[in-house]
């Protein structure tokens, strides 16, 4: 049976409606990890500022008290950064386990919240170790990526110093990056294949690693729509940033109350980000079942008292 | 693949490239007014005059001219050498003192690793008719006095020396004929070519300054460093410019006469009175765009901008700062004494050219996509370069030796007039909801004056390097100024300002004699200030050391002995001013740096309430004060109306209660940020 793209979008959607409550799951574990790190950057912050109204001044929208706390407190913004970079590298090594969930839950179509949670825990586990391996692999792949995403801005650069309208500086910049954000989907969308095929055949083949992403490689290359569906999948998460971005210009949202709209609003975004990303996967798995079975692993094993 | 990466090259060619079609004949006229505006008698002692023909070779960039100096001695005693700038040979090679010190980088521009090196020659030079070039030296920087061991630049070829037959006396005048060729340097730092455009600054030999006291003149001529340039004596600039005919040419004073030459060439004949120097433009992808700035007596002035087709709408922000600038500087010092002002936008390749200021004609910079209207740096660099034509074009001090006066000085009267241009609020930026005043920016930007090792009067060579130079030399001095102003009062220090312009308008003016007007003029001893602020290292560190608020209560305890022993409760007020329900505050101020200026405070109180209070001390290092209030201490606030800009404002306002609300808010924004990034990398 061939799938097509439709097919893909459609067993996305599917997903979603059935698996709703392990999405929220999902997203509530995301939103601890962000909400941890803002308590934690709250404290450096306070800190730093909590006896200082300039600070308050600056994040009302005052440039010059902004610019002078920055300046002030230089270590505590660095602290910040530190803190942002560990929460994101964090919920990288968080998500191997929970997109092994994922793919898991999507493969084997559990019924009922227990076995759901079940299976999403054993299958997170149990593909874990191999998706480790499977990042390490796909770090020449990243390499390549990183080189033509450097090169690709070092040439740009040139223009965009010297741009003086938004096509001037737009244009260099998107034809800077574009092969290397090109790779890095073609790579991204590989290492998906990869996980869904150790995750599919986990049970049954044991593929190695290696053997699995070569294997993948030549999948999506061959097979055009596991990109385009990826690359919608991505256009639909950059038009919901844009939209809310576009919605929440101009509102300043001053006072407790505006912050808890903000903190509101940003987590339904967030939410429908995690969605489309669920979506994805869940069509991935959908193409995955139609993959060729890789060839079983043999293992010899010897009887050493025989 | 291949055709995608074609049609990808393709796009990606024409999407990065700038098609300016071919340049046409220009038509140009004479302009019609006297190289002063409004004609009248020379406003300066017009001691050096020159005469230059100069023709352009635009595929080589070079100058072949001929120049005749006419130069006059005013000391008291006679000349035997005349000392000569040839700033083009800053850009001969890599020994030069400004190659030394720049390293080839300026201001965010680079030399080209190989080639496009730029230097003067010099053929002939006569005096009488009587050949001299024998007598003709080169005289690299020797002394190490002036400059460290590592900062001598021995091949040095920025300033040459002519040893004279006859010695020049007290009021005799001498004339020197020289015959050279500029070859102008790829253009990194002010002056040079790049592509079709050539900015011809310092290009010629130029006689330095004889200064000093009455009997006792000493030349002052240095050499071609990496920050300063000007110093020089005013005269009359009688220059024939030879070019293209499809060239278009900005130039120092007006255009007297125009005549059609052999080889598609024009020969055009500028005119300027009571300058210093003498600068041109050609590049025949120029546009020009003009209107005029009405000065209070009701004459005008031309304002010309000359752009490229694609920075038209930069060009239009330019004309208008230039007006305000010419209009505003006017009114607040001396009118603008020339009939047209030319600034010219470099193309944004050739940025090592802008941001550039001569006599009637300056560069400008800016222009840039992130420049959005609103964002007003491309402004901002005009009004500066256009103010110096007040500070150092009118106000002619030694760059070399007190930078500070001209661009520090400059930099302050610029924030005035971006005030008043843009609003004081909206004078920095106005752009997408933000907005900030461009003295608060800047200060926010700058480095604390009291960090810096070097004050601001140092010598610009002198700096312990440039960064230094730049910060003491622009933005503490704008800082000190304001400082000044506001502890003053600014109608009493505009009128003291617009004083010292007057007096020493076409004069070679000192920081001393800065200082002694403003003394004079505010009628005060302001030595306190001058001396710390200008000549030390250390700043202005204000801070509020401690605070604490606590109820009030009569003085409790035992009085008195024997049967006159009293016990004294919460209950018994004895002292009536510390009825219940009053509180008892104490603030202490330190002021731990070398300057020390009158600071205002405000304390607030929780019912809303405040007092304030002022130390006047200059000498003290802290003050206390302790206030009694019918409801608890909640903010200080030194300096509430920001009148201290020598030092930063972050620590002037404290609230004594702690209050993360936002922390809180800003953290929250950078966490949903940190969870998009976790969402690309994860689900």
């Amino acid at each position: 049976m061939r799938i097509g793209l439709g097919d893909m979008l459609s067993a996305g959607a599917r997903s979603l409606s059935r698996y709703t409550g392990t999405l929220l799951s999902v997203f509530v574990v995301q939103t601890l990890v962000a909400t941890a790190c803002m308590f934690a950057m709250a404290l450096v912050l306070s800190q730093a500022f909590s006896h200082l109204p300039i600070f308050d001044e600056g994040v009302d929208g005052d440039l010059v008290s902004l610019v002078e706390s920055y300046f002030y407190a230089r270590p505590s913004f660095t602290a910040i950064f530190g803190l942002m970079f560990g929460a994101v590298v964090m919920w990288e090594l968080v998500s191997w386990f929970v997109v092994g969930g994922l793919y898991g839950v999507l493969a084997q179509r559990p019924e009922g919240r227990s076995d759901t949670a079940r299976c999403f825990g054993a299958s997170g586990a149990s593909t874990y170790l191999a998706y480790a391996r499977l990042s390490l692999c796909s770090l020449p792949a990243m390499a390549v990526v990183l080189f033509a995403i450097s090169t690709g801005l070092g040439l740009a650069m040139a223009h965009i110093e010297r741009a003086l309208s938004a096509w001037d500086l737009l244009g260099p910049l998107f034809i800077g990056l574009l092969p290397g954000m090109l790779l890095l989907h073609v790579a991204w969308t590989i290492t998906d294949y990869a996980r869904v095929e150790l995750t599919l055949r986990h049970d049954t083949h044991d593929p190695g690693v290696i053997a699995t992403y070569l294997r993948s490689v030549s999948y999506v290359l061959r097979r055009p729509v596991t990109l385009v569906h990826g690359a919608i999948g991505w256009a639909c998460v950059v038009l919901v940033t844009i939209a809310y971005m576009w919605l929440a210009a101009g509102h300043s949202m001053y006072g407790a109350e505006g912050a808890v709209i903000l903190w509101v609003s940003r987590q339904c975004v967030s939410l429908l980000r995690t969605a489309i990303r669920v979506g994805v996967l869940a069509g991935q798995v959908e193409l995955g079942r139609t993959r060729p079975q890789p060839p079983r692993r043999v293992e010899a094993k010897v009887d050493i008292k025989a | 693949m291949a055709a995608v990466a074609a049609i990808f090259i393709v796009v990606a060619g024409a999407a990065c490239s700038r098609d300016h079609g071919v340049p046409g004949v220009k038509t140009v006229k004479p302009d019609s007014v006297p190289a002063l505006r409004g004609g009248g008698p020379a406003r300066s002692p017009r001691l050096a005059n020159y005469k230059i023909d100069a023709r352009l070779d635009p595929s080589k960039h070079t100058i072949t001219a001929t120049e005749t100096l006419t130069w006059t001695n005013n000391g008291a005693s006679e000349v035997t050498t005349l000392p000569f700038h040839l700033y083009l040979n800053a850009f001969k090679n890599e020994a030069s003192l400004f190659m030394k010190q720049s390293h080839g980088e300026l201001r965010g521009a680079t030399k080209a690793a190989d080639g496009g090196w730029g230097w003067i020659s010099v053929e002939s030079v006569q005096v009488g008719g009587v050949e001299l070039l024998s007598k003709w030296k080169i005289t690299p920087p020797a002394d190490d006095k002036l400059f460290p061991p590592e900062r001598l630049a021995p091949k040095d070829e920025t300033v040459a020396e002519l040893a004279l037959p006859t010695p020049v006396g007290h009021n005799e005048t001498v004339e020197v004929t020289f015959k050279f060729t500029a070859q102008l340097p790829e253009v990194f730092a002010r002056s040079g070519y790049k592509g079709d455009f050539n900015m011809v600054a310092q290009w010629f030999p130029k006689i330095g300054v004889r200064s000093g006291p009455p009997g006792a003149e000493h030349w002052d001529c240095q050499w071609y460093a990496a920050h300063t340039e000007f110093f020089a004596d005013f005269g009359v600039y009688d220059v024939t410019l030879t070019v293209p005919n499809n060239y278009r040419v900005a130039a120092t004073g007006v255009l007297v006469a125009k005549n059609d030459s052999a080889g598609n060439t024009h020969t055009l004949q500028y005119h300027a009175e009571d300058v210093h120097d003498f600068v041109w433009m050609a590049d025949p992808w120029m546009n020009v765009m003009s209107d005029k700035a009405k000065l209070e007596d009701g004459t005008t002035v031309e304002v010309r901008v000359y752009y490229r087709g694609e920075q038209k709408d930069f060009a239009v922000r330019h004309l208008q700062a230039g007006i305000a600038a010419i209009e505003r500087f006017s009114a607040a010092y001396v009118p603008y004494p020339w009939p047209i002002m030319s600034i010219v936008d470099p193309p944004v390749d050739a940025g090592g050219a802008s941001g550039m200021e001569y006599p009637t004609l300056i560069t400008t910079a800016g222009d840039s996509v992130f420049a959005r209207p609103g964002v007003r740096l491309p402004e901002y660099v005009t009004i500066h370069e256009v103010g110096h034509n007040w500070f150092q074009g009118i106000l002619a001090s030694n760059e070399f030796e007190e930078a500070w006066l001209d661009e520090g000085v400059n930099e302050w009267a610029d924030t005035k007039v971006m005030d008043e241009t843009y609003g004081a609020a909206t004078s920095g930026i106005d752009w997408m909801g933000w907005q900030a005043q461009i003295f608060q920016l800047r200060r926010a930007l700058s480095t604390d004056p009291s960090a810096l090792p070097s004050p601001i009067a140092t010598a610009a060579y002198a700096f312990v390097d440039s960064a230094n130079y730049g910060e003491a030399t622009y933005v503490s001095t704008m800082r000190a100024l304001h400082t000044l102003e506001q502890t003053v009062g600014p109608t009493k220090f505009a009128a003291a300002m617009k004083t010292y312009a007057k007096t020493f308008a076409f004069k070679h003016p000192t920081g001393r004699d800065l200082f002694d007007t403003l003394a004079k003029e505010l009628d005060q001893d302001l030595s306190w200030f001058f001396s710390p602020v200008f000549h030390q290292v250390g700043g202005l560190k204000l801070a509020i050391r401690s605070t604490s608020c606590r109820p009030g209560h009569p003085d409790r305890g035992v009085y008195g002995d024997g049967s006159n022993r009293k016990f004294v409760s919460d209950g018994e007020s004895k002292d009536k001013e510390k009825e219940a329900g009053s509180y008892d505050c104490e603030v202490v101020v330190q002021s731990t740096g070398v300057v020390h200026v009158p600071v205002d405070v405000e304390f607030r109180f929780a019912d809303g309430s405040a007092q304030t209070g002022t130390w006047v001390d200059h000498g003290d290092s802290w003050k206390r004060f302790s206030l009694q209030a019918s409801s608890r201490l909640v903010e200080v606030r030194l300096d509430p109306e920001n009148k201290i800009g020598i030092d930063s404002p972050v620590t002037h306002h404290e609230r004594l209660d702690g209050d993360g609300a936002a922390s809180m808010r800003a953290a929250a924004w950078l966490a949903s940020v940190t969870q998009t990034l976790m969402g690309v990398v994860g689900p």
